[in-house]
């Protein structure tokens, strides 16, 4: 046990930000070039994601557990929120028949 | 005991060998096949297989509204339990203070559960 | 922490009276619940405030001014919403659930001293402010308001949370104190990664606020959504959302200020011109207050570019006057709307013949919103330039002014289509709840205008 993680402790921190910071970039990139709702919503996990990976990566540098028991929260509420979404993309499916976020072009002005 | 403890990358190198093998043969017994095995294309060969019973439709259309909101609870009440395992390891450190505090914890799930009885959202019909 | 617990446990109440068909309580359990927590907090008035649970959370004076405002201000709303939405959907104890439970991630939001209650609070509000946006299925204009509301909110959670991954990686917690104290302590050597985790945390709440160059769902979602809804967005959480920016500004970045006062400075100029702008040119009320809360967000970010002792006071001020004239404006705009079936100005016009009292109550919120003197807007307005004038920032002040110049320009349409644009019409019915409301509202504008120091030696 011990030496598995000082083996990850050797990974330097450096790389786990630069990692994490791509995928972040890559959900961002995603979010603002895709058109399908529901791959703009698997992009915004992406971005969750990395932030766990991040906050994991830091809390075993800082060998602190409160950045991992902040990860629970981050999946529990992403959870509760992509319920919520998943729901209203129904919703809007329904009434649309569309996924795409061009459809909502009805709000102007 | 203490180097044997101590492991270094060189000791990981039979478990690459494995890897290799498992892959290779998975990859290899895949191609093999498709090489030298005999090729009959008929019908009923290249339908799927339904224990004898006649393919209706595609496999790719849309289901029950209902079977999405059945998904969508289970995640949200799936999810909780992650709050429980550090709990669970925990357990003795925590004393009572900690099974109260994750009884009442419980008890808002359950409330919330009881809710969505009421509401008839896990009804089929 | 009594009050957050009353206010939970409140809203799951609510949600079980919706299901034991007891339609008739479900307001007064709620106001009832509501003024119970108010007084809650007026008896932990006074007392030294300890970080409670393990410095998760922090009730002092400032947490406790901005809950108390949240809470009065949503019994306002509720007051409105008697009726509201019984014809639209046939769950009524959802909707007050709803609101109860982001009213309790509002009230999280001011009072946090851990950045992870930051994060949960904001999660709580907005989670549940997605389906009250969208709460009319069949309604288009309400389905593309919450998927907007929907899709910016969990894009902007992403940043605030790669912010707060930052600033532990470089600080080592989540704890407000500790972050200060790493702060001070290190006054040369801080990370490089603190600065773009501020960065991050300006970028997600200047979404939550409506604050430009990232305000562009605010005109859309306010638009689609029931106005109620509306009302609550545009008071309750954008009260949260400055306030929760000002107490994580306040509390650990001070001595940053050289860094992020010049970033601060350039969205609130851009803000206050996109605001006032594009509210000129509109011809629907609501679409004109929805510009024009987008400029007013940009007042209150003046508090933040002048941080120190008195930002909590101005912005409790501005706050308190935006809101309340915004309840006004938006509760008329419902009756209107019901009697006309337009939102436009010309909805407005020859309103002062028939129905007087109500057409004084909307020109004292517009004259309030414009900061003319005697109401609250102006001494909201004065104190906010004068934060940033004793800071020698003199353009951003008279960039202001121009803008508050604008501001009158389009306020002013509503006035004029009131009272000088004479057309035959009925009166308009304006219920019970509706006059205690806007009776109220009006009476504190105009009270806050004359008799500041009511408010401003509150924190």
């Amino acid at each position: 046990m011990e030496t598995i993680v000082q083996n990850i402790q050797g990974v330097p921190l450096n790389h786990y930000i630069l990692f994490c910071s791509i995928i972040f970039t890559i959900g961002v990139m995603g979010v603002l070039i895709r058109r399908n709702v529901i791959i703009i919503m698997m992009s915004v996990e992406l971005m969750l994601n990395s932030v766990n990976l991040l906050l994991t990566a830091f809390s075993v540098h800082h060998g602190d557990a409160a950045g991992q028991v902040f990860v629970f929260f981050i999946m529990a509420l992403a959870a509760a929120e992509v319920a919520v979404g998943l729901a209203i993309i129904v919703m809007v499916y329904r009434n649309t028949r569309s996924v795409d976020i061009n459809a909502l072009n009805r709000l102007r002005g | 005991m203490e180097s044997e403890l101590l492991s270094t990358p060189q000791d990981f190198v039979p478990i690459l060998i494995q890897l290799i093998v498992a892959a290779g043969f998975g990859v290899g017994t895949i191609i093999i096949t498709h090489l030298i095995g005999p090729k009959v294309r008929t019908e009923n060969k290249l339908g799927a297989f339904e224990s004898g019973v006649e393919v209706i439709g595609n496999a790719r259309q849309p289901f029950s509204i209902k079977y999405f909101i059945v998904a969508i609870l289970f995640v949200i009440f799936d999810i909780e339990v992650i709050f429980m395992y550090p709990w669970a390891v925990n357990f003795r450190e925590f004393g009572l203070s900690g099974l109260i505090e994750m009884f009442v914890f419980m008890g808002l799930l359950l409330l919330g559960f009881i809710y969505i009885i009421k509401r008839k959202a896990l009804e089929w019909d | 922490m009594s009050a957050i617990i009353t206010l939970s446990l409140l809203a799951i109440l609510v949600l079980y009276l919706g299901l034991f068909k007891a339609r008739r309580a479900l307001l007064p359990v709620s106001l009832l619940g509501l003024v119970a927590t108010v007084v809650l907090y007026g008896v932990q008035w006074g007392k030294t405030a300890e970080p409670l649970y393990s410095g998760m959370v922090l009730f002092d004076h400032f947490a406790v001014v901005f809950s108390v405002v949240c809470v009065i201000l949503t019994i306002l709303v509720l007051l409105l919403s008697k009726d509201y939405f019984d014809k639209s959907s046939p769950h009524v104890a959802e909707y007050y659930a709803l609101l109860l439970f982001s009213l309790t991630g509002a009230v999280l939001v001011v009072s946090f001293h851990n950045l992870a209650m930051l994060f949960i609070g904001i999660e709580i509000m907005s989670v549940a402010l997605y389906i009250l946006a969208g709460i009319r299925k069949k309604d288009f204009a309400s389905n593309e308001a919450a998927l907007k509301y929907f899709l910016m909110g969990a894009y902007s959670t992403g940043f605030l949370l790669f912010g707060i991954a930052l600033l532990y990686g470089a600080s080592g917690s989540f704890d407000l104190a500790a972050i200060k104290e790493y702060v001070v302590s290190n006054p040369q050597g801080i990370s490089p990664l603190f600065y773009a985790g501020i960065l991050l945390l300006i970028v997600s709440l200047a979404f939550k606020l409506g604050a430009a160059p990232f305000h562009f769902w605010t005109p859309d979602v306010y638009d689609g959504s029931p106005i109620l809804i509306t009302i609550f967005m545009a008071t309750v959480v954008k009260t949260a959302a400055i306030a929760g920016f000002l107490r994580l500004f306040y509390f650990c970045f001070i001595p940053l200020q050289d860094f992020w006062v010049p970033v601060l400075l350039v969205m609130t100029i851009i803000t206050l011109f996109v605001g006032n702008l594009t509210a000129i040119v509109q011809q629907s009320v609501k679409r004109m207050l929805a510009y024009s809360s987008i400029s007013h967000a940009g007042y209150l970010l003046f508090a933040i570019v002048a941080i120190g002792a008195t930002s909590a006071n101005s912005v409790l001020f501005y706050v308190t006057a935006y809101s309340l004239s915004t309840i006004i404006g938006f509760g008329s705009l419902i009756l209107v709307k019901r009697a006309t079936g337009s939102e436009h100005f010309e909805a407005f016009n020859g309103l002062a013949k028939k129905n007087p009292y109500l057409s004084l109550a909307i020109a004292i919120a517009m004259l309030s919103l414009a900061g003319i003197p005697l109401t609250a807007g102006f001494v909201g307005k004065f104190m906010m330039f004068s934060g940033v004038l004793a800071d020698y920032q003199v353009l951003l002040v008279v960039l202001a002014v121009i803008n508050a110049a604008m501001g009158i320009f389009y306020y002013f349409r509503v006035i004029v289509a009131m009272y000088f644009k004479p057309l035959d019409r009925d009166a308009i019915v304006v219920s019970g709840p509706y006059r205690v409301v806007f009776f109220l509202a009006a009476l504190i504008t105009l009270l806050l205008g004359v008799y500041p120091a009511w408010l401003t030696g509150l924190i």
